[in-house]
């Protein structure tokens, strides 16, 4: 409370009286809900979409086509008449489930040692495997695939038989073809991924891990770069809803040629 | 901000002779309009319902999911010599085919079937059939990204603008009714005398929508005056009421009220209040929302219809190429339809520039491969009223040369040629993201707020007699065949209006931006729009999932692909009464 002290005029005397007023309250609660709406908000979360969306696989270059091809390659390590990995050479790796001990009956006959087994794709953040999210996966079953000739007895004519070849599309065998991924990516910002590939095979229950080159292709089988040989590069479009696959060189694969994968053996 | 108002200060001594001396005080009156801001620790329950609830309620983004279940019947065979559609026939007649190919010469044979089911299905799936999708001699090298696009695309739209200037033709027993969409609903007119009393009886061609008591504004008018007061519905024939109304004839004089007479009528629900109760009739325009590409067509799991897949195995000995193979009539895959693409709703306005309640799946015929369309046919469209047969023949209004039934998409063509022969081949051109298409035939009236829809809109398609001749199926005029209706446009609830109309003043605080006014009540009207998640005593509202923190309705609908004037409504909506000595 301010003091006046007035002293007698001898004319009419005024006093002017400055009333400072520094506020203006009106809306302030409102802008106090809408900042407690704020505080609760960022105390909670508010929703974020996780959505997903289809990712194709882009058009090949100067082409309508839009197919791609997933080659395995097994080592020949059959008992007896199998290759040794400390000298083998690229050819022992071919792309037949023949190599990996099943046989032509078994791959026939849909057993449930072949049935049962499966190729594993898992994307990853990063190449780096001591420092890598594995953000998705992707199965491709055995009863998908091209086929190879084989004999299942000699009393009847040879058959044709599942080989682990994939040719991947809209139409036709398509269980692999497509990337479901986060729709939005301020959810998650992550265009470029690291595929790596495993063979689970039922036979023997176990896996394997596959890799991009033959190791005989290696100058030393046992100790190389993992982040060279496990891996294609797997970028998505998300004007196009597309995806391509590149190799480690950062030439585009699946295309004109098919995406290899070589089974990798431990050393004896 | 301060107070200006002067104050003096009279001592207290010279305020009246002899006034005694005081201390003085004054009262500083501080007047405010603003309000004290009440300081406290403030403290709010977090209720996990409640904030999702508020989260639903502010969303306006939408990602519809629709199921496809197609209903089709493979019903026309024809007969081409060219030879990839040759080919890929589901074959007729085969024996009498095959031993025509043996005794003369092969090309000269025409083979005769129908068109397989890949030729109708969402997905194709015959991308690696030798001699069509693929080489050598195809007809097209067969892009498979473009597997769920060469027959059909998708779209979403929403309700846009109203047309009241669509033409309108509609043929039946009581003739030809010649009208636009604005005119209202037509009728012909019959003088009866019902229980001794003289009625006026209007028959219409399509729900009049009208009850007893109301009015309707006439094309034409009576000594001046064209409103006049339904006295009843229908003509005491079973769902007559729907389509015939009756005016009492207190003795109209003169010729105006003759049999045949032909007019257009409104309705009008207030005679006191004509201006806003009287129906607008118009075609709901559409506009698309996205791009053929953004859709995402998928097969539904394993669902399949109840009529199963129609195939058969064609001998080597029964097929022009003398290959072996099983063709497929009618398939019974069910298709998951959604989209790339988020809705937003907020800044949509629909046809009568309210908030946007429904959106649509549009399903428009492409038909790339060419069996369809010929040459300058255009993908047709009419309403219900246009699909029974006349004469066992096709409407006039589905003729070629009719442009008022011609969609407005346009037409692309390729050229082929088979045995040195050239074929052109026609599609409709894809639509894109703001073409605007349109939709059902519908009323709507300003004073209960409400839209009607009168008749939904079909397009038509016919066989391209240049490389697939029906014209076995007693189609003899080539402008004017039988073909395959469609319902291109599948209405989506997304939100829903009140039951009840709520009125006020102009001083109604928060009147909605879409509220009707009214010059006769000096008030505004309008329909509040039901919360998300609220369905009402008479399940009206949409409850939907939310998450992500988007809407996700969904709806399943059955496409049919109807063969024309089979498996339809006849022409003659009403039957005529029963005339016998009882009566």
């Amino acid at each position: 409370m301010n003091k006046y002290r007035f002293n007698i005029p001898e004319n009419d005397g005024y006093i002017n009286i400055p009333l400072e007023i520094k506020w203006d309250f009106q809306g302030r609660d409102e802008s106090i809900e809408l900042y407690e709406e704020d505080v609760i908000k960022q105390i909670i979360g508010g929703p974020r979409d996780y959505e997903i969306t289809r990712f194709s696989h882009d058009f090949h270059t100067n082409n309508t086509k839009t197919d791609i091809t997933y080659e395995f390659n097994f080592f020949d390590n059959n008992p007896g008449t199998g290759s040794d990995i400390l000298v083998a050479t690229s050819t022992d790796w071919s792309s037949t489930y023949l190599n990996e001990g099943f046989t032509s009956s078994q791959i026939y006959y849909y057993e449930n040692p072949f049935t049962k087994s499966f190729f594993k794709l898992d994307f990853y953040d990063s190449n780096d495997s001591t420092n890598q999210t594995l953000f998705f996966t992707i199965i491709i079953p055995t009863q998908q695939g091209g086929t190879e000739t084989a004999s299942i007895s000699p009393l009847i004519p040879d058959v044709e038989i599942k080989r682990p070849v994939f040719k991947l599309d809209f139409v036709g065998d398509k269980e692999g073809f497509f990337i479901y991924w986060v729709r939005d990516k301020n959810t998650i910002d992550i265009s470029t991924f690291y595929m790596s590939a495993k063979f689970f095979n039922a036979r023997v229950g176990g896996f394997m891990r596959m890799m991009t080159t033959p190791q005989s292709n290696l100058p030393n089988k046992f100790l190389f770069d993992d982040r060279k040989y496990f891996y294609y590069k797997v970028v998505l479009d998300y004007d196009k809803y597309t995806y391509s696959i590149y190799d480690t060189t950062d030439v585009r694969v699946g295309t004109t040629s098919s995406i290899k994968w070589y089974e990798y053996v431990n050393q004896p | 901000m301060g107070n200006n108002k002067e104050i003096r200060i009279v001592l207290s001594t010279l305020r009246y002779k002899s006034a005694p001396e005081l201390s003085s005080a004054i009262q500083v009156p501080l007047v405010q309009n603003v309000k004290e801001l009440v300081e406290y620790d403030r403290s709010a329950n977090v209720s996990l319902a409640q904030v999702f609830d508020d989260e639903r309620q502010k969303s306006t983004v939408f990602r519809p999911t629709g199921k496809f279940s197609i209903l089709f019947n493979n019903a026309y065979t024809g007969k081409t010599n060219y030879e990839p559609f040759e080919n890929n026939l589901y074959y007729v007649d085969v024996k009498e085919l095959a031993k025509q190919q043996c005794l003369s010469d092969p090309n000269s044979v025409w083979w005769k079937g129908f068109p397989q089911y890949n030729e109708f299905d969402f997905i194709r799936n015959d991308y690696n059939v030798p001699g069509y999708t693929i080489p050598p001699n195809n007809h097209l090298d067969f892009i498979t990204k473009s597997a769920s696009t060469y027959n059909w695309n998708h779209f979403l739209s929403y309700p846009y603008n109203n047309n009241y200037n669509k033409n309108m033709v509609c043929t039946n027993s009581d003739g030809v009714f010649t009208w636009k969409s604005g005119d209202g609903i037509p009728f012909n007119i019959t003088n009866i005398i019902d229980s001794g009393n003289n009625i006026v009886s209007f028959k219409c061609p399509i729900k009049h929508g009208l009850n007893e008591g109301e009015y309707v504004k006439l094309s034409f008018s009576y000594l001046g005056d064209s409103y006049f007061e339904v006295y009843s519905l229908g003509d005491g024939t079973i769902g007559s009421d729907e389509y015939v109304f009756n005016i009492f004839n207190y003795g109209f004089t003169g010729n105006v009220f003759y049999n045949g007479q032909k007019g257009t009528f409104k309705r009008v629900i207030d005679i006191n209040n004509p201006i806003d109760t009287t129906s607008e009739y118009y075609v709901k325009e559409l506009k698309l929302l996205t791009n053929p590409e953004d859709a995402v067509l998928i097969k539904s799991g394993f669902e399949q219809n109840v009529f199963g897949k129609t195939k058969k195995y064609e001998s080597s000995g029964f097929t022009p190429n003398k290959i072996e193979r099983v063709s497929v009539k009618e398939g019974s895959q069910s298709y998951t339809l959604t989209f790339n693409k988020d809705i937003d709703l907020k800044p949509l306005r629909d046809n009568q520039k309210r908030p946007v309640t429904e959106l649509f799946f549009n399903v428009i015929w492409k038909g790339y491969f060419g069996w369809t369309l010929n040459d300058g046919y255009k993908l047709k469209q009419g309403y219900e009223f246009n699909l029974p047969l006349v004469n066992n023949k096709p409407d006039s209004w589905w003729d070629k040369t009719n442009v008022k039934s011609s969609t407005n998409f346009s037409i692309g063509s390729y050229v082929k040629s088979s045995n040195n022969v050239g074929y052109r081949f026609n599609y409709v051109n894809s639509l894109k993201k703001d073409d605007v298409i349109d939709g059902d035939l519908c009323e709507w009236n300003n004073f209960d707020q409400t839209e009607r829809t009168i008749s939904v809109l079909y397009h038509k398609f016919v066989y391209n007699n240049n490389v697939f001749d029906i014209k076995e199926n007693n189609t003899q005029n080539y402008n004017n065949m039988l073909g395959y209706y469609y319902q291109p446009n599948y209405k989506m609830t997304v939100r829903v209006f009140s039951d009840y109309i709520e009125d006020g003043g102009v001083n109604t605080g928060n009147l909605p931006d879409y509220s009707y006014y009214s010059t006769y009540s000096d008030s505004f009207i309008w329909r509040d729009i039901y919360s998300y998640g609220f369905i009402d005593q008479d399940g009206r509202g949409v409850n939907y999932p939310f998450l992500n923190g988007k809407h996700y309705p969904y709806r399943n609908y059955v496409f049919r692909i109807i063969p024309e004037g089979t498996n339809f409504i006849s022409d003659n909506l009403i039957e005529d009464p029963t005339i016998d000595n009882c009566e």
